[in-house]
């Protein structure tokens, strides 16, 4: 029989829920704000109605991010670098190294045969996430969506030298007023993101091909800076806001392969899509 | 894959005095020779500042590399981030010593090319044939830098000089533990020619160590005598042209070049004491450097504390000397030449222990700080903290506080960045800071 | 007069790691001195001799630092200033004095800010040196020569000889008790955990070492009658600087492992080597805490190779590795901290050549900054548990 599997990850900006069984069926991104914190439920209930499936069918739910101790519904909860590392070596099997830039955090993994092996992480300071890039946007007065486009037209990067983001804010005030054109700037603080992650991922020793996920991806400015740095292409997943959970799913899979071909039962979470009891 | 670079434009520092308007090009002729010493084959050692060798590896003829330099001119030229960044991606925290992490991301970038990294700041920094550390009673990295480089140069040989001082104590005397601090140092030094002498092929002269150890007496006696004239209103220099002439003091100490830097010097601001020609036009306010690394990158700032009529007669940073014949034994009758450093070094961190003694809860810092507000007549004091730096920044709060407890308030400013690291600095803010602490200067002096 | 509490064993240890300092409080109150100190390097067989109880001062995780930043630097190791924040909040009221050796810079830099604001009748510096060369072994013979005739003078007696002989004597009893329970952690499951293992070396920092030695004895008989029984976990060691609190290990148990082994202070660092009798105690002393106690703050000069270089620094941590059958490092370094902080990239490859992963982390000593790093946590056991 062909199993369902599920993916939840609660992310700190967005909120991905994947369902799969050989293929994706049906995936859901909704914001996270902390008035969705609660609402994992929801956006798996669309889910389910997208592939037209009862809760019962899912065989197994696996959360993730930074949210996934507040998916009761779920049977696993595992971190993000596992499941970002199983969802690159599905989508993109020549990957290597993984660049995930998110809203709160960034993170680098390193795999070997689909596997992560070593990981960094950053989410101690905005710089080098898409935190960064909000803040910069919000002075600017321009829309974080069309900060990538907007760069594509810069002449040379202004060069942004505070790495904390309320410094950086204000450099990009003074040098707006000093005369510098707006593409510039954005590319300038693209560059900056950049340069803190490929400093970040360094310590893993990138190696080819590298996958970059997340909402960072998706900024087709940052991509060309962070290429800039690496002197190499790097590849985008499709929809790379869904990785984390498609991974999630992919090792909802693997776990229950597992205990079918062991014959080992599986421990699973109570049945029933209720909201999170508490959110700390 | 490429690396990050390239720096933005630096504003130059004006200088006040010709003599160190002269200091640029003598640091990148000294950068200079430590490469033409490279292709000579001569050895090269990597060197500290104030770590009592200079007299030594001049007497052995060996070049020094000094490494904090290095990481200062990558700091000004603005060029330090690709080397903190390569740091940083060997696993070393960017809360390190940044000179430290600027000469291991150049070290561990240029071990790995196998050439120096591209477009090094004045040539690079070379391969050194030994290293030289210490063990003090501040600065971890200066024993923990060199081992660290063994990481991407694992052949180059170590030697760490033990070199402590005794502290100021309230339960006994500096005088009663003197004479073991002594010894021990003149041990370590011992151990050090010892070390050179294995690990080079030169051998120690010890008449030249001596004539040397003489020149330094010498002229710390001249770089003193020439500092005090800056007591002169208005003052012809201030603690932005001191942050040049302090290359003779600490990478140039037991080289005639040093001594005839420093008389030259002596002669201009005698000339200009005449001329009553100060640092600024219209001297308004006189503030004491009271400690921390400048940040070098930003050495514009003192221009624009000049801007303002500000002037910076004196600081404590990088016055790494007294006049001997103020301590309390005579130097010149030491006939050992390490027993002779060993002294010059116990008394000069001993020197100010007296002072402290005569005030009650005072401590040796702070009688430096109120010596130079009198003789120097200053208005307020100005300090910088290095983020990265833990030798000189630790206990700068409690000093104001302490001076203020035991002396007088006097106005101050703390600055915040660091020696090397730009991305701690914020021009606009520090310039904000500066004008709110000049303002109320201005009332005070009414 | 206040009686020593009649806990035992492990409850005992968790009253006093949870109200620290409360048995020098007591002990206070009926006339003793108490001497507080900073960093393993301080030599308590000294303070014990003197007839005076040593108190490792310590900092909390939980409470955010307040008061210290009007003294001290914020660029400072963020453990000392905390340390600094309980002492300033009156949490060591009950010290009559001060011993602080030369550990690393954020210690020996801030000694005269820590002595000016507490202001105790007794306050002193031991300048340790950095090396371990012959010449660093005797002027430290002779620094500590100098603390001993200091502490003395304070006590109104002379340290003698046999007073420094019979301290020695105690606290190597102390730490044969440490090694007793360390043995315990080599079980699988575990007969003591991390958790438990850091509670009680934390009391033992608060207590008259032969109160500490009747309580490390009570604590390794409850826990060999104690059955365990638990699912195989991994087994982590932890390496890092001065670890006062629950808080890190117990985040490393939560997330499911075991914490086996550990180089830290409290820890194996400081416990697992003793001072060796010697005719001068002095000597045995020193050697000791310059020699035998491997941590960064001390400068070890290379004989032969790097290679062999690297083993005599770190090849206490490789044994441990395999002695301790560890699956993993967690190597936690506090930002600001010069003396680990330029060893990483030498530790972890070290280890890593073993064959052992390890795990970098930097924090900042503070609660907040201890949560945010369950994620790395959780994601290297998933690490380890699929290789």
């Amino acid at each position: 029989m062909s199993h369902c599997f599920a993916g939840v990850d609660i992310g700190s900006t967005m909120t991905k829920v994947v369902i799969m069984n050989q293929s994706v069926l049906a995936s859901v991104i909704g914001p996270t704000g902390p008035e969705h914190r609660k609402l994992a439920n929801r956006v798996m209930e669309e889910a389910l109605k997208k592939a037209k499936l009862p809760f019962k069918d899912i065989t197994y739910v696996v959360a993730t991010g930074y949210g996934r101790i507040n998916v009761p519904f779920a049977d696993k909860q595992i971190t993000e670098i596992s499941c970002h590392a199983r969802g690159v070596a599905y989508l993109l099997p020549e990957a290597r190294t993984v660049i995930d830039i998110g809203g709160q955090d960034s993170k680098g993994i390193k795999l070997r045969d689909g596997r992560a092996v070593d990981f960094v992480m950053n989410d101690k300071c905005a710089a080098g996430t898409g935190r960064f890039l909000e803040v910069a946007a919000e002075e600017l007065g321009v829309r974080l969506e069309d900060m990538g486009k907007l760069s594509l037209e810069a002449k040379k990067a202004v060069r942004i030298s505070n790495t904390c983001t309320v410094f950086a804010a204000q450099e990009v005030v003074t040098k707006l007023s000093g005369g510098a054109a707006l593409p510039d700037i954005i590319a300038g603080l693209h560059e900056a993101i950049a340069t803190r992650v490929y400093g970040m991922l360094r310590r893993l020793k990138i190696e080819r091909e590298v996958a970059l996920t997340g909402g960072g991806a998706k900024n087709i400015g940052l991509v060309k800076a962070l290429e800039a740095k690496l002197g190499f292409a790097v590849q985008v997943p499709p929809e790379p806001l869904l990785t984390g959970a498609i991974g999630a799913a992919l090792l909802g899979r693997d776990i229950v392969k597992e205990a079918e071909e062991k014959g080992t039962p599986l421990s699973r979470a109570e049945r029933r899509l209720q909201e999170a009891a508490l959110f700390t | 894959m490429t690396e990050e670079k390239k720096p933005e434009e630096r504003k130059k520092r004006r200088t006040a005095t010709e003599a160190a308007s002269r200091i640029g090009p003598m640091v990148k002729a000294m950068v200079g020779e430590v490469m033409q010493a490279k292709e000579e084959k001569k050895p090269i050692a990597y060197s500290f500042i104030c770590c009592c060798y200079d007299e030594i590896i001049r007497a052995m003829d060996i070049v020094p590399h000094w490494v904090e330099n290095y990481a200062g001119i990558c700091g000004a030229k603005r060029d330090a981030q690709r080397f903190l960044e390569r740091a940083e991606a060997e696993n070393f925290s960017r809360s390190l010593c940044t000179y430290a992490l600027c000469g291991l991301g150049f070290d561990a970038w240029r071990e790995e090319l196998g050439e120096m990294p591209p477009e090094s700041p004045w040539g690079g920094q070379v391969k050194p044939d030994v290293m030289l550390g210490s063990g003090q009673m501040l600065c971890d990295p200066r024993n923990k830098w060199f081992q660290a480089a063994q990481h991407y140069m694992p052949d180059v040989p170590v030697y760490d000089v033990g070199l402590p001082w005794p502290s100021y104590e309230s339960d006994y005397d500096y005088r009663e533990v003197q004479e073991y601090y002594v010894s021990y140092i003149v041990e370590e030094l011992k151990g050090l020619v010892k070390f050179l002498e294995k690990h080079t092929d030169r051998k120690m002269d010890w008449e030249n160590l001596s004539e040397l150890v003489d020149l330094t007496d010498k002229t710390w006696n001249l770089i003193w005598e020439t500092y005090e004239l800056r007591q002169a209103v208005p003052s012809p220099m201030g603690t932005g042209d001191a942050m040049n002439t302090m290359v003779p003091i600490v990478f140039m100490m037991g080289t005639q070049q040093a001594y005839d830097f420093f008389q030259d010097l002596n002669k201009e601001l005698k000339e200009k004491i005449a001329k009553k020609e100060g640092e600024v036009p219209d001297e308004k306010y006189r503030l004491l450097w009271g400690g921390g690394l400048p940040a070098w990158f930003a050495l514009s700032d003192f221009n624009y504390f000049n801007s303002k009529g500000a002037v910076f007669p004196v600081e404590t940073t990088y016055r790494m000397i007294e006049a001997t014949y103020n301590f309390d034994i005579d130097l010149s009758k030491i006939s050992d030449p390490l027993e002779h450093i060993a002294w010059r070094w116990v008394k000069f961190w001993t020197y100010w222990h007296d002072r402290a003694r005569k005030r009650p809860g005072s401590h040796p810092d702070v009688e430096r700080l109120i010596k130079y507000i009198e003789d120097y007549k200053i208005d307020g004091i100005v300090m910088h903290e290095a983020f990265s730096c833990r030798s000189w920044h630790p206990g700068l709060i409690w000093q104001l506080n302490l001076l203020k407890k035991v002396y007088r308030d006097i106005p101050s400013l703390v600055l915040e960045s660091d020696i090397v690291d730009i991305s701690s600095y914020n021009e606009a803010d520090t310039r904000a800071r500066i004008d709110a602490f000049i303002d109320p200067l201005e009332a005070v002096k009414r | 007069m206040p009686e020593k509490s009649a806990l035992k064993g492990l409850a005992e240890a968790d009253r006093y790691y949870q109200d620290y300092g409360l048995r020098a409080r007591e002990l206070k109150k009926q006339g003793k001195k108490i001497i507080g100190y900073l960093c393993a390097f301080t030599p308590a067989e000294v303070i014990t001799a003197a007839g005076f109880v040593p108190v490792r001062i310590k900092g909390d995780v939980n409470e955010p630092i307040t008061k210290a930043d009007t003294e001290m630097e914020t660029i400072i190791c963020p453990l000392v200033r905390s340390c600094f924040d309980m002492a300033l909040k009156g949490h060591y009221e009950y010290l009559d004095g001060l011993v602080v050796p030369h550990a690393c810079d954020s210690i020996c830099r801030t000694y005269d800010i820590w002595k000016y604001n507490l202001k105790l009748p007794y306050a002193h510096f031991i300048n340790m040196p950095h090396g371990t060369d012959d010449a660093s072994l005797a002027f430290y013979q002779d620094v500590l020569n100098t603390f001993r005739t200091s502490l003395g003078k304070f006590a109104g007696k002379e340290i003698s000889n046999q007073a420094l002989a019979e301290a020695i004597k105690l606290h190597n009893q102390n730490r044969a008790k440490v090694k007793e329970l360390y043995e315990l952690r080599k079980a699988s499951p575990p007969l003591v955990s991390g958790e438990e293992l850091t509670k009680v070396l934390i009391a033992v920092m608060s207590l008259p070492v032969e109160e500490s030695i009747k309580m490390l004895g009570e604590v390794i008989a409850e826990m060999k009658e104690r059955g365990v029984s638990a699912q195989k976990q991994a087994r982590i060691m932890v390496i890092g600087a001065q670890v006062d609190d629950i808080a890190f290990i117990k985040l490393i148990e939560d997330s499911g492992a075991w914490v086996v082994a550990d180089d830290l202070c409290p820890g194996a660092r400081e416990f697992l080597s003793s001072v060796d009798v010697t005719a001068d105690p002095v000597v045995g002393l020193a050697d000791r805490y310059l020699r035998k106690i491997k941590c960064g703050r001390t400068y070890r000069e290379m004989k032969g190779n790097y290679e062999e270089y690297l083993e005599d620094r770190f090849g206490h941590m490789g044994r441990m590795i395999d002695d301790f059958g560890v699956d993993g490092v967690v190597l936690y370094i506090y930002k600001y901290c010069d003396p680990y902080g330029f060893e990483v990239p030498q530790i972890k490859s070290y280890i890593e050549a073993k064959g052992t992963p390890v795990l970098y982390l930097e924090d900042e000593y503070s609660m907040s900054t201890i949560g945010r790093l369950r994620t790395r946590i959780q994601a290297f056991l998933e690490l380890l548990g699929s290789k």
